[in-house]
């Protein structure tokens, strides 16, 4: 039985927000884990899917889990078509070791995380994105196909490995941002774009958010076009402006003096090694210290009052610890401070009509139960439930801990 | 139609936007796609989306089927009337409804034209990128259910990546709000699910689309090749050299014979053209446009022609677009093929088509979107002559098998729709066909909402890939097909 020798006893490290499951299966196949799956519905065993376990505490805290599913295993390269700028990759390989891989031939999925172990299938269930979503968008953008393992035990496809194609229903996108409560991620394809001959950064350092909005206006107006522009907003009451171009040689330097000239600042200009530290250093900020972290999106126009929110959750006694984002108006923040002050901060970004989404990603189960991570509910989810209830009718995928 | 019925409906949305009377209901009997055709009971024109509501309820309370329809100009059939059925035309929702420069997004009923966006946002300095070649009259409620492409899809995505939310009514007359101008919404992406859901999950009342910024240079090129393998590998070579073009299109000669005998865009006499169009920054553009033109010389181009003006940029795609319609100068029938195959298969691909072409005897002519593999074959035949429809018919259908049978796809950009539902099985198991039905049942568990497209049913006449006939948009000069 195949099933069975994928299951092994889970442990400590296995714990999810604090619970440990007594049971974990590390399926080597794709129609083991949609064996294991199917089991798990017979039995009503509440499931929790797994990647790289990297977002793994994201969702509410779970008071039973019965059963971790990890693609650990499932972390195979199925297909780097380099001609056709497309890959499909098992849902458990992880992002940085795929686009290793990518680089070979000089191609990759522009996406990044600020997590080591991110795979590609957490990353589409998750939707989690970093800075290059300004150009690129979020993984939902890149995907063209999937493979699915339904909670019947089915593997099921949607989408296929070519660019354009709308044969049938996008199940891809469905998935995408389910956080594990649809279905399981067996495989990915996505379509892939050439790495950039060049890449330069202009940071630019502003004394007042005023100043910084109004050049993000003014930049997004222009005929600029970045692969990245990020915002980034510490303690110290520095905030940042990054603007990256990433081209051919000439282009990039173009680029770069065409936004110098549009910035009220004098901004810096970095490349190479220290451009890449730069980046990583902004992706992984909200996550580098203790602290409770928050996702919220914004109108980027609504960006200045994105910035008198902050003073209020300051003036209540919360530290903003550290905040970074796209201009596009996706972000995090970092809030540091008692339970109750946080909570008191969600609630200040809540009751905002200038932000929304505000989903609370990583706080103490203290906190989690004070606050509901996801918010209020949206039209959307009604019609997610309607769908929940035909693709996982147990209800034993990340039951109670997810977005639906 | 059950007189109560009708009387439900008028008393819903007004007698004057009822229509019952046969002359007025011919118009709705097919799309763009008119060898398939069927007389809709009713046809019902909401002046709102409480209207649409109004109407979705009383066809769920009386088990009457609906067909959602923006501007009829889909080539798949998907508002081929239902029997017994009504169709909902969107038209009459067309307000603009918001210009947000500042956010870059613009707020739309489904009835305004694909086109119309553009205009409303392009004295600002911006555009809306997806481009189906029917823009000046499709709308934007058809190109969100088809989740519609263009030439320049290849960079800037399909609809699906420009449509931030919808309003939409559910087929049990629910008025729900789908995704949000702002990003990050938790939980699984509805959006994209009800975008080219082919108007069988909803019906979009309202759409907030994402403008982009007008890129600052655009240049195009033409070069001519011997072979269609030069122009293949032009293409391959461009891809890897790290470009992403803005589009890349190739004709063969039947399709620059066809072309130039319809309007004259003057093109080289060459067994294969391909054009090449490169934006964004200006430094950009001019670095990389230089590498494309000697790529295409070192491919064997045997001409290139660089478009020094807009005047001549819209010649050489003028040319392009009217490949389609063109087909009529040279052959009195044919069929528009849309299928797609990995980029690097193509070459394996056309030479199928060609042995396909030698075996049956019917001249195909080839349109197709090379970046992405993309193909548009163009079945000739005769009608008069016994036997040749049928025959087009299953050359048609055998192109689609090589897509397939080569990794591809049945659709790239015409969709599923009454047309294709049939060949489905060959690119999706029993199984995820079965679980894309209980996503349908999820939302329409009556199944009464534009029934008998996209997923296959037991296969009735008259349902395979039809002859073209000139629509009445085309006729008028309005619109032209890719």
């Amino acid at each position: 039985m195949g099933v069975t020798q994928a299951l092994r006893q889970g442990s400590v490290e296995d714990a999810v927000d604090g619970v440990v499951p007594p049971v974990v299966a590390v399926p080597e196949r794709p129609e083991e884990l949609a064996q294991v799956l199917a089991a798990a519905t017979l039995d009503k065993q509440l499931t929790v899917l797994r990647g790289g376990a990297s977002k793994l505490g994201w969702g509410r805290p779970p008071d039973r889990v019965d059963l971790v599913i990890t693609t650990e295993k499932l972390n195979a390269l199925v297909a780097h078509r380099h001609g056709d700028m497309t890959v499909t990759a098992q849902a458990g390989m992880p992002l940085t070791r795929l686009n290793g891989l990518l680089a070979e031939h000089g191609q990759h999925l522009p996406v990044e995380s600020a997590f080591a172990n991110a795979t590609v299938g957490g990353i589409v269930a998750t939707n989690d994105a970093g800075p290059m979503r300004y150009r690129f968008g979020t993984p939902r953008d890149l995907l063209i196909g999937v493979t699915l393992a339904m909670t019947d035990g089915r593997l099921v496809n949607a989408g296929g490995t070519v660019v354009k194609n709308v044969a049938g229903y996008d199940l891809g996108k469905l998935v995408s941002s389910s956080h594990g409560t649809l279905a399981a991620i067996v495989d990915v394809t996505f379509k892939l774009l050439p790495v950039p001959h060049a890449s330069k950064t202009l940071v630019a350092t502003y004394a007042d958010g005023k100043a910084l909005a109004h050049d993000v206006a003014v930049l997004h107006g222009s005929q600029v076009e970045f692969t990245a522009f990020d915002i980034s907003l510490s303690d110290q009451g520095r905030s940042l402006l990054l603007m990256r171009m990433a081209s051919s040689p000439a282009a990039t330097d173009a680029q770069a003096s065409q936004a110098r000239q549009l910035v009220s600042s004098a901004p810096t200009m970095v490349s190479g090694e220290e451009e890449r530290a730069l980046w990583d250093e902004q992706i992984r900020a909200p996550w580098s210290e203790a602290g409770t972290v928050v996702r919220f999106s914004w109108l980027p126009s609504n960006l200045a009052a994105v910035f008198s929110l902050f003073d209020r959750v300051r003036a209540n006694g919360c530290r903003v610890a550290m905040f970074t984002g796209r201009t596009s108006g996706a972000g995090f923040v970092r809030f540091d401070g008692e339970d109750s002050v946080v909570a008191g901060a969600i609630g200040v970004l809540r009751s905002s009509e200038h932000v929304g989404h505000v989903v609370v990603v990583r706080a103490s189960r203290r906190l989690k139960e004070q606050v509901d991570v996801w918010g209020p509910a949206t039209g959307a989810s009604e019609v997610a439930r309607l769908l929940k209830r035909k693709f996982d009718p147990a209800g034993i995928l990340n039951a109670g801990r997810g977005p639906i | 139609m059950d007189p109560r019925i009708v009387k439900l409906f008028k008393k819903a949305i007004g007698s004057e936007s009822v229509l019952t009377d046969p002359v007025q209901l011919v118009t709705y009997e097919c799309d763009a796609l008119p060898h398939l055709r069927s007389q809709p009971e009713l046809v019902l024109l909401p002046q709102s989306a409480a209207d649409v509501q109004a109407i979705v309820r009383i066809c769920d309370t009386e088990g009457v089927p609906f067909v959602a329809r923006g501007h009829g100009t889909g080539l798949s059939g998907g508002a081929l009337p239902v029997p017994g059925g009504v169709i909902i035309t969107l038209a009459k929702l067309n307000r603009v409804l918001d210009v947000d420069i500042p956010n870059q997004r613009v707020t739309v009923e489904p009835g305004v034209t694909n086109l119309e966006i553009t205009r409303q946002v392009a004295p600002f300095g911006y555009y809306y990128a997806p481009d189906p070649s029917s823009q000046q009259v499709c709308s934007i409620g058809g190109n969100v259910a088809e989740n519609s492409g263009g030439a320049h899809c290849l960079k800037y995505g399909f609809t699906v990546h420009h449509i931030l939310a919808v309003e939409a009514v559910l087929p049990n007359g629910e008025l729900v709000q789908i995704g949000s101008s702002l990003p990050d919404a938790p939980g699984p992406d509805v959006l994209g699910l009800v975008v080219g859901s082919e108007g069988t999950l909803a019906i979009v009342t309202k759409a907030v689309v994402r403008i982009l910024r007008k890129p600052e240079s655009v240049q195009t090129l033409l070069a001519a090749f011997d072979s269609i393998s030069a122009a293949g590998s032009a293409v391959s070579d461009i891809i890897s050299a790290g470009i992403v073009p803005a589009a890349v299109e190739m004709m063969d000669a039947v399709a620059i014979e066809a072309a130039e005998a319809a309007v004259h865009p003057n093109f080289p006499s060459a067994d294969t053209i391909l054009i090449v169009e490169l934006d964004g920054p200006s430094a950009e553009v001019a670095e990389l446009f230089a590498i494309v033109e000697s790529t295409c010389q070192k491919s064997g181009a045997t001409r290139v022609e660089i478009a020094q003006d807009e005047a001549q940029r819209s010649r050489i795609w003028k040319g392009r677009k009217a490949a389609f319609a063109a087909m009529g100068r040279i052959s009195p029938n044919y069929y528009v093929q849309d299928g797609v195959v990995p980029r690097t298969k193509l070459p394996e691909v056309l030479g199928r088509i060609r042995l396909l072409e030698k075996r049956e005897g019917l001249r195909i002519g080839n349109v197709f979107h090379a970046g992405d593999g993309n193909l548009h074959p163009l079945i000739c035949y005769d009608e008069r002559i016994e036997g040749q429809s049928a025959l087009a018919e299953k050359v048609a259908g055998e192109i689609l098998i090589y897509c397939v049978e080569a990794g591809g796809s049945i659709t790239g950009e015409h969709g599923v729709g009454a047309d294709k539902r049939e060949f489905m099985p060959r690119m999706f198991s029993e199984d995820s066909l079965d679980v894309m039905q209980s996503v349908r049942d999820a939302l329409d568990p009556k199944r009464l909402c534009n029934p008998g497209k996209v997923l296959p049913t037991p296969r009735l006449c008259g349902e395979v890939p039809g002859p073209y006939r000139e629509h009445p948009v085309e006729r008028a000069g309005l619109g032209e097909r890719f």
